[in-house]
This record gives C-alpha cells, sequence and structure tokens, in this order.
C-alpha cells in the first residue's frame, strides 16, 4: 500500500519533471530561433492578425462588460460602507488597469488563440506533417512557434492596453449615466489614483501572458497523441495550463510591480 | 482593406489611444498654456509632484517638480532648502501677485495635500514667470503633537504635586454644592407655603394701594390742601397758650349750649 503510494508520488513527480524540462526547452529553443534568420515576417503578420485584429471585438465587447460590473460593485460597496462613492471612478480604473483588462484579455486569448494554436500544431503533429517540414529542412519551432510567440506577444500587449482604454471609456460612461458622474469628476477621481506606469504596467503584463498562451499552446501541440481525442484533450490540457499559468503570473507580476508605488 | 493594413491601423489607434491616456491624466499636453512659479518651503508637509495648484480654490495648475536647494539663499539673506516648481494655468497668472502667500493644504476625504495660493492685492505688482518666492511653511503637526504632550505631561505633574489640596478643593465644591442644594429645595418649599402666598398677595395689594396713594397725593387737589394747611399753621403759629385755650373755652361753652 505504502510502496503502491510511493510509486505514484515518484511516477508523477518523474513525468512532472520531464515535462517541465521538455517546456523549459522548448522556451529556449524558440529564443535562439527567434534570432536566427530566416525572418518570417509575413507569417508574423498573419498571425499577428490573427490574434489582435480578429479578437478585438470579443475581447472588448468582454472587458466592457467586466468594467460596467466592476465601477457598479464598487460604488455599491462604498456606498454600503462609508455611504459615499466619490472615490469610486479612482479606484475602479485602478483596478481595472492593473488588473481586470490585462487578465479578462489574456483569458479570452488563452480560450480563443490558445486552443486553436494548440489544435493546429496538435493536428499537424498527428498528421506527420512537423516530420515532413523537418525533412524538408526546415526547424518546426523556427517555423510554427516564433511567429506565434511575437504575434502573441505583440497582439496580447497591444490588446491589453486598447483594452484598458476602452474598459476605461465604458466604466466612464456606466458612472455618467448610472451613478451621475461628470466626465470630470470622473477624470479628477482618476486622475488621483491612477498614474501612466499603471498603463505601463498592464501593457508588460499583457506581453507576459502573450508570451505565456503560444508557448504552452505550441508544447501541448507538440505533445499532442495520435487521434481527435488526442488533440481535444491536448487543447484542454492546454487551455487550463494557460489560465492558470496567467493567473499566477498575474500574481507574481503585481506582487513586483508593488514594489515600485 | 489588406491584413497588413488592419494590423497596422490596429497599432496606430493604440498609441493614438495611449497617447490620448497620457493627454487626460495630464502628463502629455502639447497646448500647454502655464507659467512656471518657483516657491521655497523649508517645510512642504508632504506635498508631491503632481498635486494640485489652487488659486482661491479653484485648480489651475499642479506641482511639476520638487527640489532639494541646500545652498539657497532667499534675497533677504534666509536659508531656504526645498524648491517646489508650479505650472498656473495663464487664465490665472494675473491673480497671483507679488504679495500673495503659497499655502500647504489638505482637502478630501483621503486627506490630499494641495497647494493653495492666496490673490495679491492689485496695487502690489504681477510676478514673471519662473520667479522664486517664499512659501508659507504649514504647521508641522508632529511638533504640535509634541509640545500637547509636554502639556499633558504637565497637567498631570500639577496635579500630583497638589494632589491634597486639589481633592480638598473638590471636597469644599461638593459641600457647597450640597448647600446650595438645601437651600434651593428650602425656597421649592416656602414658595409653595398658603401662608407665604397669602403674605405675598397682601403685600401686593398694599404695595398697589400704596402706589394709587402717592399717586393721589401728586394731584392738584392735594396740592391746594397742602396749601391751606400750611397757611391755617402759619396762623395758629401766633396765638399761645392762654389765648388758644381761651378760644377753646369759649368755643366749649358754646358748643355746650347747642
Amino acid at each position: 500500500m505504502m510502496v503502491a503510494a510511493l510509486e505514484k508520488l515518484g511516477g508523477g513527480l518523474t513525468v512532472g519533471s520531464k515535462a517541465v524540462s521538455e517546456f523549459i526547452v522548448l522556451v529556449a529553443e524558440t529564443m535562439s530561433e527567434m534570432l536566427r534568420p530566416p525572418f518570417r515576417w509575413r507569417d508574423w503578420l498573419r498571425q499577428l492578425h490573427f490574434v489582435a485584429n480578429q479578437s478585438l471585438p470579443i475581447v472588448l465587447f468582454c472587458v466592457c462588460f467586466a468594467a460596467m460590473v466592476t465601477i457598479l460593485e464598487s460604488s455599491f460597496h462604498m456606498k454600503m460602507v462609508i455611504q459615499n462613492d466619490s472615490m469610486v471612478p479612482g479606484f475602479a480604473s485602478m483596478l481595472i488597469l492593473r488588473e481586470l483588462a490585462a487578465v479578462v484579455t489574456a483569458l479570452l486569448l488563452t480560450s480563443r488563440v490558445g486552443a486553436g494554436m494548440t489544435a493546429e500544431v496538435g493536428t499537424m503533429k498527428i498528421t506527420e506533417q512537423i516530420e515532413a517540414l523537418q525533412m524538408l529542412g526546415i526547424r518546426p519551432v523556427q517555423f510554427l512557434v516564433v511567429p506565434r510567440l511575437i504575434a502573441c506577444v505583440l497582439g496580447a500587449t497591444i490588446l491589453t492596453l486598447l483594452a484598458s482604454l476602452v474598459c476605461l471609456w465604458a466604466a466612464q460612461l456606466v458612472s455618467e449615466f448610472y451613478l451621475g458622474f461628470t466626465p470630470a469628476l470622473f477624470l479628477t477621481a482618476m486622475r488621483r489614483f491612477v498614474s501612466f506606469q499603471d498603463l505601463l504596467f498592464a501593457g508588460i503584463k499583457g506581453a507576459c501572458f502573450g508570451a505565456v498562451i503560444p508557448l504552452v499552446s505550441c508544447y501541448f501541440g507538440f505533445r499532442c497523441q495520435s487521434g481527435a481525442e488526442g488533440v481535444g484533450a491536448a487543447t484542454t490540457r492546454s487551455v487550463v495550463t494557460s489560465s492558470v499559468a496567467i493567473i499566477v503570473i498575474d500574481f507574481v507580476l503585481s506582487f513586483l510591480f508593488s514594489f515600485t508605488y | 482593406m489588406k491584413s497588413e493594413a488592419k494590423v497596422g491601423l490596429l497599432f496606430v489607434i493604440a498609441i493614438v489611444g495611449i497617447a490620448a491616456f497620457a493627454y487626460f491624466l495630464g502628463i502629455l499636453n502639447p497646448f500647454s498654456n502655464s507659467r512656471s512659479l518657483n516657491i521655497m518651503y523649508n517645510f512642504a508637509g508632504g506635498i508631491e509632484e503632481g498635486s494640485p495648484v489652487r488659486v482661491m480654490g479653484i485648480k489651475v495648475g499642479k506641482v511639476r517638480k520638487i527640489e532639494f536647494t541646500p545652498d539657497y539663499k532667499s534675497p533677504a539673506g534666509e536659508e531656504v532648502k526645498l524648491k517646489v516648481v508650479i505650472d498656473v494655468d495663464k487664465k490665472a497668472w494675473t491673480s497671483i501677485r507679488k504679495d500673495s502667500k503659497y499655502f500647504i493644504n489638505l482637502a478630501g476625504v483621503i486627506g490630499e495635500k494641495f497647494l493653495e495660493i492666496s490673490p495679491g492685492s492689485l496695487d502690489s505688482g504681477e510676478l514673471a514667470a519662473g520667479d522664486y518666492v517664499r512659501g508659507e511653511d504649514p504647521p508641522r503637526i508632529d511638533q504640535l503633537i509634541s509640545q500637547s504632550y509636554g502639556l499633558a505631561g504637565k497637567i498631570i505633574e500639577l496635579v500630583e504635586k497638589n494632589e491634597g489640596k486639589v481633592s480638598n478643593v473638590i471636597a469644599q465644591m461638593d459641600k457647597l454644592v450640597t448647600n446650595v442644594n438645601k437651600t434651593l429645595v428650602l425656597l421649592d418649599k416656602t414658595s409653595k407655603n398658603k401662608d407665604v402666598s397669602r403674605l405675598v398677595d397682601n403685600a401686593i395689594k398694599i404695595s398697589d394701594d400704596m402706589a394709587y396713594l402717592t399717586g393721589q397725593l401728586r394731584t392738584k387737589k392735594a396740592e391746594d390742601t397742602y396749601a391751606l394747611v400750611h397757611k391755617l399753621l402759619f396762623r395758629l403759629e401766633n396765638l399761645d397758650g392762654p389765648a388758644i385755650k381761651k378760644f377753646l373755652q369759649e368755643e366749649g361753652i358754646k358748643a355746650k349750649l347747642f
């Protein structure tokens, strides 16, 4: 009984450490391939269009609703606690800039872009297209991961910045029509708390989350088991891992940024 | 539109958005319309870069920079060690005069610090952009607290030194209050006594009568009576004892006859 449990634990650890080391190898390989020619500009742009432009409507739509909920809830809570919500635009904007916009955007990108990437790479893997690429002398990481990584980092950064700004605008509109703050009042309260570096940090967070998505997705794509079932499992695992990684990295980054305030 | 163009458009929109954000936060302002002023302090009470500047309570600018100037001496020869550079909107600039005063104040529920400029008088001249002026150092709350600690200590000392006397004074005061209370109770009882109220009623009636009487005494008729009495007395004065006796005797007889 005891031995069996230990065996299970050891087996799990071995598999885990192997997975981690393989992931690190993939990351290192991607980094080194990124600096080596040929640079596939067209691929980068095509991926960027897929990641940024095509995700834009859904991202903006979702973050707007998140912003509305945030500002209405904060107002409700502040009215409950101190019977005054004059500071709500200030700290709601801060919450939007520092957390909400970046995380919501990243999670949406994971489910839209990450899942697609895993499925695509996984299908290529099980249909032996990756081996075919290798036979043609094309390095799969250079061909598949690098364009996606660059596109995702740039796209997620831009999307996060845009989402933050649109989010603030949505919050302003809601506070004007439901809470009675004029735009000037909103701006005054916002300026009291928000500084430009908040937007900068949102961009940095976006870039980090953007890096996580293609690396995790391609990693699970490369390890995809054969069959439709394998692709499905790989996609599920990829989305779950990316989401968890994004939330953990969000905590780490917030903790690191807290030293600069 | 080609996908490359769409990607490019997205980036342009993002950059414009960031610039707009910076503009709304007041960091980036290409249409700046302000002048700067250097205010010198020895203690600036927690003001920060970006804190608002107000003239007569209206926001007209903000603190741009705070510098330490250990070797600065004002024209009056005073060493002032802190320079606060502020930007003031042009429309409020002419309200700031050479005799304006520069205070550091607190506002709002979260205790935000701001720089308040009192408007100067019209007679004193305008300042030039970049002038050096001396600000009013805000009261040091920490000093105030330490002083009040000292005061509290002294009060405690005083009380402890004169403990016997103080308790004696308190005991005396207590007795005094008790006595006053008793007196008040007695007074209350007295005012409700029937005899006393009758007495008071009578006193009121008597005083009314007296008032009527004295009023009557001051009339014309009364004055005539006084004069008559006076005349009579004057005439009677000449009469001596025997004459009166004779007169009375005669009158007495007459009286007996009737």
